[in-house]
């Protein structure tokens, strides 16, 4: 079991190297050098301390998303709504901040789990179309997501607009989460999203509940025989699952954004699906995960500005590492390929 | 486990000898050639306002023998990030078209005192010691427009079309109004904003409600969505131009058969005096304001057989009073 | 409101369903075998991208469309393989293609067109009138004046109904997406089956992508989309996942998107971002009201594994 669990690490591994390959073969036809582009990308994600603290700055978010999809996945729960979720926590820190009149640390925790308790209802709404009327939870998170980030271009255009550019007004300095080192963008909010990361894993694995709430994953079926109320583990995951996506937008806009602006927190919600299920769903390995992306997003900016390849290259090179590791991750299940994996073990064993 | 430490490591190893290959870069020419780079949120081929802008720079860049670099179609969330990367790889002066750069443009120029920002559009209280705010005249280039509108219109209804509701987009629709109403006291405007800069179909079927309702001349600051007005407007003339069109930022004349003449914004003009500023060390705590007067916006060439020759002679008059200042006094 | 002004707008409802039609059609045969695809957005934009170029350089509309609806089938192979062979999440492989296809869209328009201050502009469709009907009042020039696009779509609708509802192998296809497994034990080829899925799928959807620049508008821009596709998925669904409900989906949905870019003109500034929630948030109500009774095909979303048992 232990060389599965190896061949589970080496397989999105070798993938994303694979991705990275071609990628490199895309720079090479566009006549640039692809050994100095690898230059730059490394360059850019820890060539300074500035760099470095970059690259943790941006995996908050996706930490935040990837442990929502995390979370909700291994309780069968199919939550796509990361996104809206997230959305619906900053939108509810954001308008809490600006309204509440007051600014302080107090009110940035007050805003904070204003976005929680936003996030979670914003789980909560699919939820209970699924728990109550039986619907396709991936069908309706897609929906309530386009209802979140036009509700959100609504904010920012006209109920919390402030001056020349569609935009809100931004979190009050006092209120703005503190920076761990002064000279550096990090806050503490990436403090939270690690505790979270582990918290999950212990909860998830090292407590009953935990159990109780991953076997009605495996197998709901089962677990109703088991006398488990598959539909109350199923509320649970939905609403913790928004509510741990909402803790990120309050968190990602109280500390790093600080306003909600045109396409505010695009494409969070699912680089959180595609790296949790790169994690194989595994919490550690999703915070592990959400790091190299963040990795990936700083160095292929100044992969892109060192190089002047356009920037629609760079896109096609992440959709790339998103499409190869999962893939490799995918491959894993097909009962082919797990069949070929055993025999491969059991015939080392035999010898 | 320890094999694929191993092998991580290997690669980690590889990796950073590839990298440290790439660092060994030519040394310095003994003359230094200045580099200026763009970030744009959208493309700039399209066609309209990230076009004009791109276009802007590299002239303003030839003009002054710089090098030019540009990262396009970036999310708000990269915007600090694309900067820093600009700026840690020596560029001297770094362009942002919009006033939504602001925020980035200021945490980022507090960090690299020794670069120079350009902010296009940018507010009047922007400028620091490193920034410089860019701001053609959006009034005037509406009452431009509005003359024209006005002159122009026999129905008595223009058209006008923005992309989101910007102050400079909100300006301009505020004296294209004014302007017109001048000319003609009792011309009325219709107006909507897309929402986008980009959604080509939907300034379509903004221009043909539109002139549904009986819009003649159109005047829009919506960028690729305006391309898709004007094909709408060209639909609705068929063979015989009756319903006009007024461009802008560039001069696009001739590029529909429906564009009677173009409002232009010599973007070019005004970077270039950043880009001599930088150079001789006088960057920072200033606004280019671009207008009439010093030639960074004009009225560019006119549809001969769209419009008179009395009638030009009669913009151009009206246009010397906005000058004066005596427009509609 | 005057019937000029009603005329128009239904006009414009139907000039902008159309290509939400395409694509709503694309998703149903999609979904139908159980293969949930949220890439319409980029396969349209993959398509609408080669549908202006072939037209552009060949200044026929009609290749065009054909060929941007090949390059949707290119795009959606990505998906196929990686969700039918593989076993991939759908949902990942669907955001993969939207974040992949419009990248590699606006890679090859700024190769080919470089950065100018002009969108090059393409020859647009000619509409077509049908003689006699044309001059029907009112509905004449509503149905009956317009390009053979839109001819072909309302066509395609009734093929479908017939494919689905009256025939074998529409029946079984959709076995394919209710009981994969039984379909299989029936002695239907499940894997062949989704591939044939993602293959019609790929070509309405790109289709559709190649309408918006060779039919409606004459230029490519980045973003000419708009979300088109998520709208389309959402017909869909409303649609209840048969073509006459998709039919009725798209119309209405266009209808509303027309309603609204009138009612913003003239009158003062309406959050139009309210308006545009529309079709989502009926959706969702449509869903709450008849619930999992219209849940759709039982197995989309779910990967399959042949060798299972």
């Amino acid at each position: 079991m232990q060389k599965t669990k190896t061949l589970n690490v080496l397989i999105p591994v070798l993938s994303i190297l694979l991705a990275f390959f071609i990628g490199m073969l895309i720079i090479l036809a566009l006549g640039k050098n692809p050994i100095e582009a690898i230059g730059y990308l490394m360059k850019g994600a820890f060539g300074s301390k500035t760099n470095l603290a970059n690259t943790v700055v941006r995996s908050m978010p996706l930490i935040f998303t990837g442990l929502c999809t995390c979370f909700a996945y291994r309780c069968g729960v199919f939550n796509l709504g990361g996104e809206g979720q997230f959305l619906a926590g900053a939108m509810a820190a954001i308008t809490v901040s600006l309204l509440i009149g007051h600014e302080g640390w107090w009110v940035s925790i007050v805003a904070v789990l204003a976005g929680t308790v936003a996030g979670g209802i914003w789980g909560l709404l699919p939820g209970i179309l699924k728990t109550w009327r039986g619907i396709n939870e991936m069908i309706t998170t897609i929906m309530f997501n386009y209802v979140a980030t036009l509700f959100m271009g609504y904010l920012y255009t006209t109920a919390l607009r402030e001056g020349s550019v569609p935009q809100t007004a931004p979190v009050p300095d006092a209120t703005k989460i503190g920076r761990i080192f002064p000279d550096l963008r990090i806050t503490w909010g990436i403090v939270i999203a690690i505790v979270l990361g582990i918290a999950i894993w212990y909860f998830l694995f090292y407590t009953s509940k935990g159990f109780q709430l991953r076997a009605v994953g495996f197998n709901p079926v089962a677990s109703s025989y088991n006398g488990l109320s598959v539909k109350k583990y199923m509320l649970t995951a939905f609403i913790v699952s928004g509510a741990i996506a909402g803790l990120g937008g309050a968190a990602d806009v109280l500390g790093t954004q600080f306003r909600l602006i045109s396409g505010y927190g695009g494409g969070y919600g699912f680089d959180g699906v595609a790296l949790a299920l790169i994690a194989q769903l595994h919490p550690l390995a999703t915070v592990a995960v959400a790091y190299f992306f963040a990795v990936l997003r700083v160095g292929s900016t100044t992969m892109q500005v060192g190089t002047g390849v356009p920037t629609s290259v760079i896109d096609i090179i992440q959709a790339l590492v998103i499409i190869f590791a999962v893939a490799g991750s995918s491959m894993m299940y097909l009962p082919k390929v797990r069949k070929f994996v055993t025999n491969l073990f059991e015939r080392k064993e035999a010898k | 486990m320890k094999k694929i430490l191993a092998i991580a490591l290997v690669l980690c190893l590889a990796v950073g000898m590839l990298a440290g290959c790439a660092k060994t870069e030519a040394p310095a020419a003994a003359e230094k050639t200045f580099k200026v780079a763009m970030i744009c949120d959208s493309s700039i081929s399209d066609g309209g306002w990230g076009a004009a802008c791109y276009n802007g720079m590299t002239a303003a860049a030839e003009s002054r023998g710089w090098e030019t670099a540009y990262t396009d179609a970036i999310d708000q969330s990269a915007y600090a990030d694309t900067m820093i990367s600009y700026c840690d790889l020596g560029y001297d002066m770094i362009f942002a078209p919009g006033n939504q750069y602001s925020d980035a443009v200021k945490q980022v120029a507090a960090d690299y005192p020794n670069v120079a920002f350009a902010v296009l559009n940018g507010s009047i209280e922007l400028p620091t010691a490193n920034i410089m705010s860019i701001l053609p005249n959006a009034q005037q280039i509406g009452s431009i427009a509005g003359i024209i509108a006005g002159l122009m219109s026999k129905s008595g209804v223009i058209g006008f079309i923005g992309g989101m509701e910007l102050d400079t987009t909100k300006a301009k629709l505020a004296q294209f109004t004014a302007a017109a109403q001048v000319i003609n006291p009792d011309i009325k405007v219709v107006s909507a904003y897309a929402g986008s800069f980009s959604d080509t179909a939907k300034g379509m079927e903004l221009a043909a409600s539109m002139i549904n309702e009986g819009a003649d001349v159109f005047f829009g600051d919506a960028s690729a969505v305006d391309s898709g007005a004007r094909q709408a407007i060209d639909q609705a003339n068929g063979d015989t131009v009756k319903i006009y069109d007024i461009g802008q930022p560039a001069d696009i004349l001739g590029q529909n058969p429906c564009i009677v003449s173009s409002v232009v914004t010599d973007n070019a003009r005004m970077i270039a005096i950043c880009l001599e500023k930088v150079e001789t060390g006088s960057f920072g705590n200033e606004v280019v304001f671009g207008s009439l007067e010093n030639g960074a916006v004009f009225l560019g060439k006119f549809n001969d057989e769209l419009m008179s020759a009395d009638l030009q002679a009669q913009v151009a008059e009206y246009i010397k009073q906005l000058q004066d200042g005596t427009f509609g006094k | 409101m005057d019937w000029n002004t009603i005329a128009e707008v239904l006009t414009s409802a139907v000039r902008m369903a159309t290509p939400l039609l395409f694509v709503a059609l694309a998703e149903l045969y999609s979904e139908r075998a159980g293969l949930v695809n949220i890439g319409l957005d980029g396969i349209m934009a993959f398509g609408s991208l080669v549908g202006f170029l072939v037209c552009f350089w060949t200044g026929s509309p009609f290749l065009g469309v054909i060929c941007g609806a090949l390059g949707g089938v290119l795009v959606n192979m990505v998906y196929a393989f990686c969700t039918v062979t593989l076993a991939g999440q759908q949902i990942v492989y669907g955001m993969a293609l939207n974040i992949f296809a419009p990248a590699l869209a606006s890679f090859i328009y700024r190769v080919v067109f470089g950065v100018s201050s002009t969108l090059a502009q393409a020859t647009l469709m000619k509409t077509v009138s049908i003689p006699v009907l044309k001059d029907i009042p009112f509905l004449g020039k509503l149905l009956f004046d317009q390009t053979p696009m839109v001819y072909a779509v309302y066509l395609l609708v009734v093929v479908t109904m017939i494919y689905f509802n009256r025939t074998k192998s529409g029946l079984n296809y959709k076995a394919v997406g209710e009981y994969p497994k039984a379909a299989e034990t029936m002695g239907i080829n499940v894997i062949r089956t989704k591939y044939i899925a993602s293959i019609i799928c790929g070509f309405l959807a790109g289709m559709g992508g190649a309408y918006l620049t060779t039919c409606y508008v004459n230029t490519y821009s980045d973003g000419i989309v708009a979300g088109r596709g998520f709208i389309a998925l959402a017909a869909v669904i409303f649609g209840r996942w048969s073509g006459s409900g998709v039919l009725m989906a798209c119309l209405l949905f266009g209808l509303f998107d027309a309603m609204q870019l009138r009612l913003q003109v003239g009158t003062d500034l309406l959050p139009y971002q309210l308006f545009q929630m529309i079709p989502y948030v009926m959706t969702l109500i449509a869903l709450t009201i008849f619930g999992s009774k219209i849940a759709g095909p039982k197995s989309k979303g779910k990967p399959y594994y042949r060798e299972e048992r």
